[in-house]
């Protein structure tokens, strides 16, 4: 009999030609303590968390943390099943509430991650006759979700409605429904969707929209409803999909509708149906956290202040950057071996960034890809720059920098 | 012999298959019908991802992500990629 595991040998070939030497591997890197949404001790090193997507800091907000505490002590530590098989919680009856007012939509279905919630909607809303046409871009998560459903699989370029509206065209006599699945800003690059334009592709060719926000919400509109809001097209945009994970700062998936038989979904969604709901302390966080999201015009000032500043310090340098101006931004390494050099250097210095490795990077980019927060201080983004500047010096991506320093003054 | 050019008697749907896996051909095996991608031409999902946005670019046409697993050759892909053209020009 042949080992089981014989066939991710070149998984393992790979790990062992990036990461063999002993050195620091992202796969295993370990905050031993968490000090704050921007800063964590990492081999016993104060680290400046810059990969986190945590960007509105909510994490430790204190009127959160207040409501998790007290949802703990009143009905535990979990609700040990689903809610379709063992019962709903007011707390999630109530959070689904909160996500209509907040997202101006009349259904919301909350799910226990963002994953699920694009697992459960894109392998169920669509049937064999029908046609889902998403972003090449997407994520993992909704290729895994189209995948897990029976409808054709079409993918248009990247953030392309001119060629979205030629595919579209080319289904003009397929009696089926099409469903357009793109996301507000893509998680690698932190490019935004030209929202506007699929919008009136969309509704030229009479196809629904769905736009996943686990990004942009939170992050983009004035008040953090997402791009839909950003670009004044809510009500053009059939289902928003969004996690708890990111500016929620939490755990949870959620997709909310105007369509008025939404609600059915909880009934025919299998991820859904067999997973065991939200526990009351996460649920209860999520909820204060819409309200501060929706008041966080001052927390969306600064992040976008912070993302200005650290783009400008990299570009400064030298360095490619491959997105615009946004909370993601991910600096493009020349390959996977100076990628992990980098990427290594960063932590040794104090600054934890993302490695993204292919194939989950567009254009197989090796990246080392930050997320800023609403609540790096400006030293601290100053930190990352420098950090950038020592390491990519060192490895002779750009001319040597002027003032070597440690990254974090401790 | 089976009418192997079925609706595509010019050859155009295999030439423009040929053409785009060119570039894709690092190994440089001699491309014909019964090329596998996996096998001869050692292709990973991600490059099947791109060489097929290729095609569809060559021959303005959409490839349902939902045919791939099933086809293994290039004469495979040619057949699937007569059936969407007859398809979509009804």
């Amino acid at each position: 009999m042949a080992d089981l595991f014989e066939r991710f040998a070149q998984v393992q070939e790979q790990r062992e030609l990036l990461f063999g030497d002993g050195g620091p591997d992202p796969f295993q890197v370990r905050m031993d303590a968490v000090i704050s949404q921007t800063e964590a001790i990492i081999d016993g090193r104060a680290t400046i968390l810059a990969g986190t997507n945590n960007y509105l800091g909510l994490t430790f907000a204190p009127e959160a943390l207040k409501a998790a505490h007290e949802a703990l002590e009143a009905e535990g530590t979990g609700t040990t099943g689903s809610r379709v098989a063992n019962g709903t919680y007011a707390g999630h009856s109530d959070l689904e509430a909160a996500l209509c007012k907040f997202l101006n939509k009349k259904h919301a279905i909350v799910f226990s991650t963002g994953y699920l919630a694009n697992l459960s909607i894109l392998s169920t809303l669509v049937g064999p006759e029908d046609y889902i046409l998403m972003d090449a871009d997407c994520h993992a998560s909704i290729y895994d979700g189209v995948r897990m459903g029976q409808a054709q699989i079409i993918r248009f370029k990247h953030n392309d409605a001119a060629d979205l509206d030629k595919r579209l065209a080319r289904l003009a006599n397929k009696p089926g429904n099409k469903l357009v699945v793109i996301e507000g800003i893509y998680s690698m690059l932190g490019d935004r969707a030209p929202l506007k334009e699929i919008v009136e592709v969309k509704k030229k060719h009479d196809a629904y929209l769905l736009s996943d926000e686990a990004h942009s919400l939170g992050v983009l509109g004035r008040y953090g409803r997402g791009l839909p809001e950003a670009d004044g097209v809510e009500d053009d945009v059939d289902f928003v999909v969004g996690t708890f994970s990111k500016s929620v700062g939490t755990v949870g998936g959620f997709c909310v509708s105007d369509h008025d038989q939404f609600d059915l979904m909880r009934l025919v969604c299998r991820p859904y149906i067999f997973t065991a709901s939200l526990p009351p302390s996460v649920v209860a966080s999520a909820k204060v956290s819409l309200d501060l999201i929706h008041n966080g015009g001052a927390l969306r000032t600064r992040l976008m202040r912070n993302a200005q500043t650290l783009h400008r310090g990299l570009s400064a340098l030298g360095l490619e950057i491959g997105g615009e101006v946004s909370p993601v931004i991910a600096v493009v390494a020349p390959d996977q071996e100076t990628g992990v050099a980098f990427w290594r250097g960063l932590l040794e210095v104090g600054v934890y960034v993302n490695l993204a490795l292919p194939p989950a990077t567009p254009h197989n980019f090796t990246l080392l890809r930050c997320s800023l927060c609403a609540s790096h201080t400006r030293e601290q983004i100053d930190n990352i720059v420098t950090a950038f500047s020592q390491v990519a010096s060192r490895l002779d991506l750009v001319p040597a920098s002027q003032t070597p320093r440690r990254a974090v003054a401790s | 012999m089976p009418d192997k050019d079925g609706g595509d008697p010019s050859g155009d749907v295999l030439a423009a298959i040929l053409g785009v896996l060119g570039s894709f051909n690092n190994a440089g095996v001699e491309l014909s019908e019964s090329t596998r991608f996996a096998e001869d031409l050692n292709f990973d999902s991600l490059i099947v991802m791109e060489f097929v946005a290729g095609v569809e670019d060559r021959l303005d046409i959409s490839v349902p992500l939902n045919i791939l697993p099933d086809i293994e050759n290039v004469g495979q892909l040619a057949t699937a990629i007569r059936e969407i053209i007859k398809d979509e020009h009804g």
